[in-house]
């Protein structure tokens, strides 16, 4: 009685204790323990290395029981001679990590929500048309989802076309499929030391610089993988090589707004320019976190323009949804079925 | 108690419990500092950097360490011993440099009072695990930001579209 008693106090004691050990003093006391020499070497050397660990991480007065938890035994493990794992952090903790990115970079935060990639797992997992025409399936979780932990099984059931469909774990419904993570690795290999070698060997691909901590994050490898190392896919045009823009950036875009496997510009999901603006960087049209293309335009035009016309009225998808000129392959003779005219 | 001081007092167990000395090196599982030193050496005399980084850069070591925690947990008294031997070998004089003694363990012509085979079997295994903590998944600690893949031209993840999911194969 009196031995369980005690056993339950230093329990008590030791998981607060256990969690100020790596969130007090910063990157000093997490340093000491080898199992996180990894994170702290790649956060040394990236954006946020004047950022403490607690500032994303949480401090040890979080009443987190699972924080407290996971840290208490990894700390009886050092007293006892084991060796922890490598420390992963559940869905819920990544998660949950979100309000602190807000609290510093709170633009970034509201126009990311105002935007698309804000879409929730009720949003992409629940829609009945798309589960009616498309078998549920792991991959699923490449694009959207990352940071789920399990199979797609554990997500949303059941896995047929037929439905009703509902989540597993009800607290996903309102979070974020594709949160700041997806595209930003901010524990990053490689920084400090490499970049410029590697960057050097990268022959052909030039890069528009970007923020260091810009990638996808690799649901197999759990890491995000640089921008600089993904690929802006070659792509085609019925057999006509197209001209790409060289923004490393669109990279990231690529990974989930990708082509079929003959690499057809508008297959699949691929929207590579072709026409007018064949060679422009999604990103010369679309603002990065809110998506939209309504200032954009003005950045190019009426400087580059042929026919005369205020073209966020022309006919293209820009001015009405339903036309039948995509703005990202509209060309000329779209329009001019007769042959371009002559400039007056 | 007031924190701060509740804050130093876990902070020096914590210097305790995480153990140095004898201990693993900092960073890392098992392997001591001086264990690292010398790997790290004889890997990257395995895979040196020239233009592109070798095996030390790519955390080769780092792959080695972790799995001697988990894959390679009977090999870890087969390293100790051949960090060891290496360690005195390198202290001695006659030959110059890690290269030169590597190619005298793969022929198996090292000091047979340091390595009972002449050297074969160490050379054989740090050899093939150094291989594989250059051109593995950085996922397992080595082949650190792809660089090998990337002198490779290999994609560390692919453009791939979700044609799958319209065809249901999968
Ligand atoms: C700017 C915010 C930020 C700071 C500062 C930060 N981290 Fe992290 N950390 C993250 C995020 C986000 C993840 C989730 C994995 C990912 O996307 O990289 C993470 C993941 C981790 C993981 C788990 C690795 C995994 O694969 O799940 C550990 C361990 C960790 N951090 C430790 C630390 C330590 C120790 C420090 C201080 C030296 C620190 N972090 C500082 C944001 C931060
Ligand atoms: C290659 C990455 C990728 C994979 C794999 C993927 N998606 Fe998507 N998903 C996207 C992109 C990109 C969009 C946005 C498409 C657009 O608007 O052009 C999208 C949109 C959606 C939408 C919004 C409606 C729609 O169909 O456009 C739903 C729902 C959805 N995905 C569910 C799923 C499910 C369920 C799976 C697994 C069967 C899946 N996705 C697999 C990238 C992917
Ligand atoms: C779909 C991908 C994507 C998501 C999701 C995303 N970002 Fe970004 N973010 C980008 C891109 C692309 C850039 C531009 C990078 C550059 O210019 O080098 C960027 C840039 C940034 C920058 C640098 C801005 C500057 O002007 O210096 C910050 C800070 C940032 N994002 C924070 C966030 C936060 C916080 C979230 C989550 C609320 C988030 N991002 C979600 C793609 C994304
Ligand atoms: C305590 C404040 C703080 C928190 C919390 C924080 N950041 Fe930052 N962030 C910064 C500072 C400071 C910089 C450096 C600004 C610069 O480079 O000009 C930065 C830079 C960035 C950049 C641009 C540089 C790069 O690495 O690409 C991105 C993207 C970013 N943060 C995303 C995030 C995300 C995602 C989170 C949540 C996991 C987060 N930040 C949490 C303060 C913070
Ligand atoms: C992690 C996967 C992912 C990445 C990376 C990504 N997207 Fe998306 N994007 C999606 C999904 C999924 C949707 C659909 C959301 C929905 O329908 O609710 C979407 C929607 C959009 C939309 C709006 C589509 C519509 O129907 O209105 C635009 C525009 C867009 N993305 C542009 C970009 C650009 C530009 C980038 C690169 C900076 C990018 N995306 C990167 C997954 C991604
Ligand atoms: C010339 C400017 C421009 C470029 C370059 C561009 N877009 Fe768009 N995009 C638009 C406009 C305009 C729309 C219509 C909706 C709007 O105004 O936001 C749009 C819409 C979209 C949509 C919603 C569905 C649709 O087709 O209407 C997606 C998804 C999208 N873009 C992704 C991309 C991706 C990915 C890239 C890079 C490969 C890209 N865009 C390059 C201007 C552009
Ligand atoms: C980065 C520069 C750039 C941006 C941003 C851009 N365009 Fe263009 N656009 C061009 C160029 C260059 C041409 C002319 C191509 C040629 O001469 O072959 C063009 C041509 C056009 C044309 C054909 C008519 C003409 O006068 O040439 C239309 C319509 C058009 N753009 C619409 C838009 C809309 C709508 C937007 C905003 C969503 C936009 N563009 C954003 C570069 C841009
Ligand atoms: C979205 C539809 C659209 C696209 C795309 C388009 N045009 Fe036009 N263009 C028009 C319209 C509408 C007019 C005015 C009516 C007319 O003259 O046919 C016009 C007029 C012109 C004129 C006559 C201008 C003048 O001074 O009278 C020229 C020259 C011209 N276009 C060239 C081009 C070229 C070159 C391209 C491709 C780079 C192009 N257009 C793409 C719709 C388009």
């Amino acid at each position: 009685m009196v031995v369980a008693g005690l056993v339950v106090l230093v329990g008590v004691l030791l998981a607060p204790a256990g969690s100020l050990l790596y969130e007090s003093g910063g990157p000093e006391a997490c340093a000491n323990c080898h199992e996180m020499g990894r994170q702290v070497e790649l956060w040394s050397g990236s954006a946020h290395q004047e950022v403490k660990c607690g500032a994303c991480h949480g401090d040890a007065l979080t009443m987190d029981a699972r924080v407290h938890w996971t840290n208490a035994r990894r700390v009886a493990e050092h007293w006892m001679g084991r060796i922890g794992e490598e420390p992963r952090l559940g869905e819920g903790q990544v998660l949950e990590m979100m309000s602190r990115c807000e609290g510093c970079h709170e633009q970034e935060f509201a126009a990311w929500q105002a935007g698309p990639h804000a879409a929730t797992y009720e949003r992409l997992f629940l829609d009945e048309k798309h589960n009616h025409t498309r078998h549920l399936m792991n991959d699923c979780l490449r694009c959207h989802g990352a940071h789920a932990e399990g199979a797609i099984g554990d997500v949303v059931a059941p896995l047929d076309t037929k439905g009703p469909w509902r989540l597993v774990r009800e607290e996903l419904r309102g979070q974020p499929a594709i949160p700041c993570m997806q595209c930003h690795a901010v524990h990053r290999e490689g920084q400090v030391l490499g970049r410029k070698r590697l960057e050097a060997k990268m022959a052909g691909r030039q890069q528009e610089t970007h923020r260091p901590g810009l990638g996808f994050y690799d649901r197999r490898s759990r890491a995000g993988v640089r921008a600089g190392l993904l690929r802006v896919p070659k792509m085609e045009d019925n057999g006509r090589v197209l001209r790409m823009s060289a923004d490393g950036r669109q990279a990231v875009c690529y990974q989930c707004h990708a082509p079929l496997a003959g690499r057809q510009a508008g297959s699949g999901d691929d929207r590579t320019p072709k026409g007018v603006h064949e060679g422009l960087s999604c990103l010369a049209c679309h603002e990065q976190h809110r998506g939209t293309t309504r200032a954009s335009c003005a950045t190019c035009h009426p400087r580059l323009s042929n026919c005369g016309r205020d073209v966020e009225t022309m006919d293209t998808t820009f001015a009405n949804a339903k036309s039948g000129h995509n703005v990202h392959w509209v060309a000329c003779a779209d329009c001019h079925a007769k042959g371009v005219p002559r400039r007056r | 108690m007031k924190r701060r001081s509740f804050i130093a007092g876990t902070a020096a167990v914590g210097g305790a419990g995480c153990g140095r000395g004898e201990g693993p090196a900092p960073g890392y599982r098992v392997l001591t500092e001086n264990e690292i030193r010398t790997l790290d050496a004889w890997c990257e005399a395995l895979i040196p950097a020239d233009d592109a980084p070798g095996a030390s850069w790519a955390k080769v070591p780092r792959y080695i360490d972790i799995q001697l925690t988990r894959k390679f947990r009977r090999l870890l008294p087969r390293y100790r011993e051949a960090l060891a031997a290496m360690e005195r070998w390198l202290a001695a004089a006659g030959v110059e440099g890690m290269a030169a003694r590597l190619e005298l363990m793969e022929q198996g012509k090292a000091p047979r009072e340091l390595f009972a085979d002449g050297g074969k079997d160490a050379f054989e295994m740090v050899l093939a695990h150094t291989l594989q903590g250059f051109y593995g998944s950085p996922r397992h600690g080595g082949n650190r930001d792809y660089v090998s893949w990337v002198l490779l031209g290999v994609a560390p993840v692919p453009v791939r579209g979700r044609e799958q999911a319209e065809t249901g194969k999968n």
